[in-house]
């Protein structure tokens, strides 16, 4: 914090060697070629399992993009400086949102398949549904998802366009206005990422219903996204790059705020759970009973210990929030975990019978992630990989928790 | 970024001034402490005599209620929770924003909660005191209240049942009351050494001497007390959460539509943040004037309150609506029926009268003309807590006044008691506070200065501006 300190550091470049970055692209691009090859193979296979194997992957990087769009916004309205180093490149995790809108494309083709209350006839004979039918029917559904994804783009966009802009402006007021879009843009993202859980997963299981449930995917998506923020930061580190910009200190916030974020998702679940459970009523009961029932009992239970109670010890000591290994470690940890809470939300509705793994569910999500990937790396090299025009960004160089 | 030069006025929107006028550290300890030194004013002893009087009607309210039982209150069948619950609620919510501003904003290095941090933390403790009386009579045998613990008992052959959110209602709120007071009180010792340091006479230095503890200020006290309140901090951050939660499964655990939703937890825990900020504007406009801290508890504070506000207003909206399109979307008769029968039924006018406070009044928060401005934000705080008081009577009294048989369906009047009582808490709550702003410093002067300290650290970070730098904080 004192004055002296700040100018013995050594500077960063900002940008990552053009050798480093050409690697990383033929890694990715490779990788991307070989998981679309395999979903697609996949999909002429067996078209009944790629889909939901599919729906998981797509839900698993949009509840990431969402968090970081909504982690950007919280930066911008309170003013945070501590985050400024990491915020380029949350801003170019946000900036999935129209690739995801691409991505989206197999699940619209997908619908019948996905959703039982899509198929043609249901309605008159399913009474309970027919009384949903104004919400849950494919032009309403279209039309939402066009409407979520015009939202989530163009706020991306529009943070992410004037924050570059400041890197040569330096212009204030382009602080200014990041902050005065991020207040309905809050607003916004909450009502339509909530919307958006009910349409793409709740109503997977049409008959069932619970009112926490979009703040549940919300959480769990919040979480994964400081989780592959984290990782990609250590990733970096590793080979140089942003080595001097990004601390400890940094690390060591974002530890807390993955650990926030495992009693949150905890807290939420644990509400869900609890008072579906304690009222016993047969037409909530009926999510848990699946979920509670065979092989799915494990995976609940892996949820339970994986998800909540191992990663809340992994970090709940200052030291271990403090140390890089650990931290990588948790990082992949929060994601697998994440992953296997999407999976446990859509799967069920597929093989009631038991946990069935396929190759498909891993081709997606090589598929949808590697996608997702390639338009981050390619943001990485069309400005500098650090908000250098910032005012905050001095301070949020120099940031120690005390 | 230093070939830039930019205007102070932008530059200091980044970081608003958290203190005006540039006072010194002393400067800061003098208004803090003077109005527990100076003679008690007339005014005081007017206000003590008002507040004093209400809550003797509290008194005799309670003390004719135990004397005649529970039928006093308007409390019928169906209607079996009243005005009673619903205002073991309002108070409770109350009680949130002091440990959330004092220990999650602590966590969050939120600098400007330094300022109200005391005196939200004070409104809390005395919220959680008008809040405990309504269960606590409402048992109908309050004598028997320790039946509500575990502890083994010879008059009673049995034990508590803890299945019953009731229960941990009772564990939730006493821990949080417990967690809350020892927060409070850690965070005053430093500032009671203060006062200690400054009495004229020798009682007043005995007897703030005994309440500090023996603080020297010395730097092993300093750092064994930045300890203490950082895991203060950490335990209570949990507890502002499960309280209302636990709160909310007094309802939610049950099959009544209306109260069995999932998304009861977090949404009672934005309300209670909402009404208690809503407190703390009402009380925080009338006392920095009274007691002349506008410079310490400024603009910006307000402002930033205000803008927490309209957040959980908001946050409470989309609660609402939630339920309502869940309970549509549910396709459950009964669901439906009790959120049409809400805003349409003949508790209309309570559930509009909620709406309007909640949701949209908030709303004005959105332009800055109105959420800085001291007369509107008063009104509007007022309105929110009638708001909230609403909300938590449209959730007793709607969703219990249309029993599943229409045979049963009745309606809910409050008795005058009901409305006594209920005014009589007011006098409590004021009571106490009357009482804290004349012994205890109502904001933490050691906090508030560190931070002054800090910011003036902080300030080289900031763009250079066209003026040249400010003029650093003044030592003793």
């Amino acid at each position: 914090m004192s004055k002296h300190h700040h100018h013995d550091v050594p500077k960063d470049s900002y940008e990552i060697p053009t050798s480093t970055w050409e690697k990383g692209r033929n890694i990715i691009v490779a990788v991307f070629i070989l998981g679309w090859v395999a979903a697609l193979a996949g999909y002429s296979l067996d078209h009944k399992q790629f889909f939901p194997s599919y729906l998981v992957a797509f839900f698993f990087g949009a509840g990431i993009a969402i968090g970081a769009a909504l982690f950007t916004m919280i930066q911008h309205l309170t003013g945070s400086a501590w985050s400024v180093p990491l915020r380029r490149l949350m801003e170019n995790i946000m900036m999935s949102m129209p690739i995801l809108a691409l991505l989206f494309l197999p699940v619209a083709f997908g619908l019948h398949e996905l959703y039982e209350w899509s198929h043609p006839g249901i309605m008159k004979t399913d009474a309970l549904l027919a009384k949903k039918e104004a919400y849950l029917n494919p032009t309403a559904f279209y039309i939402r998802a066009v409407v979520y994804f015009v939202i989530w783009s163009f706020w991306a966009w529009r943070l992410s366009s004037w924050s570059r802009a400041q890197d040569t402006s330096k212009d204030l007021n382009l602080t200014f206005k990041s902050e005065r879009i991020s207040a309905p843009g809050m607003l916004l993202f909450f009502l339509s990422a909530s919307l958006a859980s009910v349409d793409w997963v709740m109503s997977l299981q049409p008959h069932w219903y619970s009112t926490i449930f979009g703040v549940y995917c919300l959480a769990g998506g919040m979480w994964a996204f400081f989780a592959i923020l984290t990782f990609t930061l250590l990733r970096f580190r590793a080979n140089g790059i942003l080595a001097n910009s990004v601390t400890v200190e940094h690390y060591h916030d974002m530890g807390k705020w993955m650990f926030a974020l495992t009693v949150f998702w905890a807290y939420i679940a644990f509400s869900q759970y609890m008072l579906i459970w304690y009222a016993n009523l047969p037409e909530e009961t009926s999510f848990f009973m699946v979920r509670r029932s065979g092989t799915w009992e494990t995976v609940s239970g892996i949820l339970l210990f994986g998800h909540f109670a191992a990663t809340f010890l992994f970090l709940l000591a200052r030291a271990s929030k403090r140390n890089l290994n650990v931290l990588r470690f948790v990082t992949v940890w929060i994601l697998c975990m994440h992953y296997i809470d999407v999976y446990w939300l859509v799967m069920p509705n597929f093989s009631k019978a038991g946990v069935a793994p396929h190759w498909m569910d891993a081709a997606c999500f090589v598929a949808v992630m590697s996608t997702l990937a390639l338009g981050f790396w390619w943001r990485l090299k069309s400005a500098p990989i650090v908000a250098v025009g910032d005012p905050r960004l001095e301070k949020g160089l120099e940031f120690q928790n005390v | 970024m230093a070939d830039l030069a930019f205007d102070p006025k932008a530059v200091e929107q980044l970081s608003p001034p958290l203190v005006t006028g540039q006072p010194s550290l002393h400067d800061v300890t003098e208004a803090v402490s003077i109005h527990t030194e100076i003679e008690t004013h007339r005014n005081w002893y007017i206000a003590l005599a008002i507040s004093g009087s209400v809550t003797l009607l509290l008194g005799s309210m309670l003390a004719y209620l135990i004397a005649t039982g529970i039928g006093v209150w308007g409390n019928n069948n169906p209607v079996g929770w009243g005005w009673d619950i619903t205002n073991f609620v309002f108070w409770i919510g109350i009680g949130h924003a002091g440990t959330l501003i004092s220990a999650i904003l602590f966590l969050f290095r939120q600098k400007w909660r330094t300022s109200i941090n005391r005196f939200a933390e004070a409104m809390t403790l005395f919220a959680v005191a008008c809040a405990g009386i309504y269960p606590l009579v409402h048992v109908g045998r309050p004598w028997r209240a320790y039946w509500l613990f575990p502890i083994p008992n010879a008059d009673l052959a049995m034990w508590q049942n803890f299945r019953s959110p009731l229960l941990w209602d009772v564990f939730a709120v006493s821990t949080y009351a417990t967690v809350s007071a020892l927060f409070w009180y850690v965070g005053l010792i430093p500032d009671i050494a203060i006062i200690r340091d400054r009495a004229k006479t020798q009682l007043r230095h005995t007897i703030y001497g005994i309440a500090s503890l023996g603080w020297r200020g010395s730097a092993t006290h300093w750092k064994n007390y930045e300890k203490a309140y950082m895991i203060l901090a950490g335990l209570s951050t949990p507890l502002v959460l499960s309280v209302h939660t636990i709160v909310s499964f007094d309802f939610a655990v049950s099959i009544i539509p209306g109260w069995h939703t999932t998304i009861f937890p977090p949404y009672f825990v934005a309300g209670a943040i909402f009404s208690g900020f809503a407190m703390v504007i009402t009380l925080m406009v009338i006392a920095r004037w009274v007691f002349k801290v506008e410079h310490l508890v400024t603009m910006t504070h307000l402002e930033n309150m205000n803008k927490v506000i309209l957040a959980t207003g908001t946050i409470v909206g989309y609660a609402y609506a939630t339920e309502f399109f869940i309970a549509w979307y549910s396709g459950n008769e009964y669901e439906r029926f009790t959120f049409i029968n809400r805003a349409m039924g003949p508790y209309a006018w309570a559930y509009w009268s909620m709406v309007s406070c909640n949701v949209i009044s908030p709303q004005f928060f959105w332009f800055k003309k109105l959420r800085t401005n001291i007369p509107f934000m008063f009104v509007l705080s007022i309105f929110v807590n009638i708001g909230m008081w609403f909300e938590r009577f449209v959730i007793i009294a709607t969703s219990l006044h249309r029993d599943f048989l229409p045979s049963s369906w009745g309606y809910f009047r409050p008795t005058i008691v009901d409305i006594l009582t209920f005014f009589g808490t007011f006098g409590l709550f004021i009571t106490l506070f009357v009482f804290f702003t004349r012994f205890l410093p109502i904001i933490a002067v050691s906090e508030v200065k560190g931070m002054m300290i800090q910011t003036e650290h902080e300030k080289h970070y900031l763009p250079a501006t066209t003026t040249g730098s400010t003029e650093p904080v003044k030592a003793h």
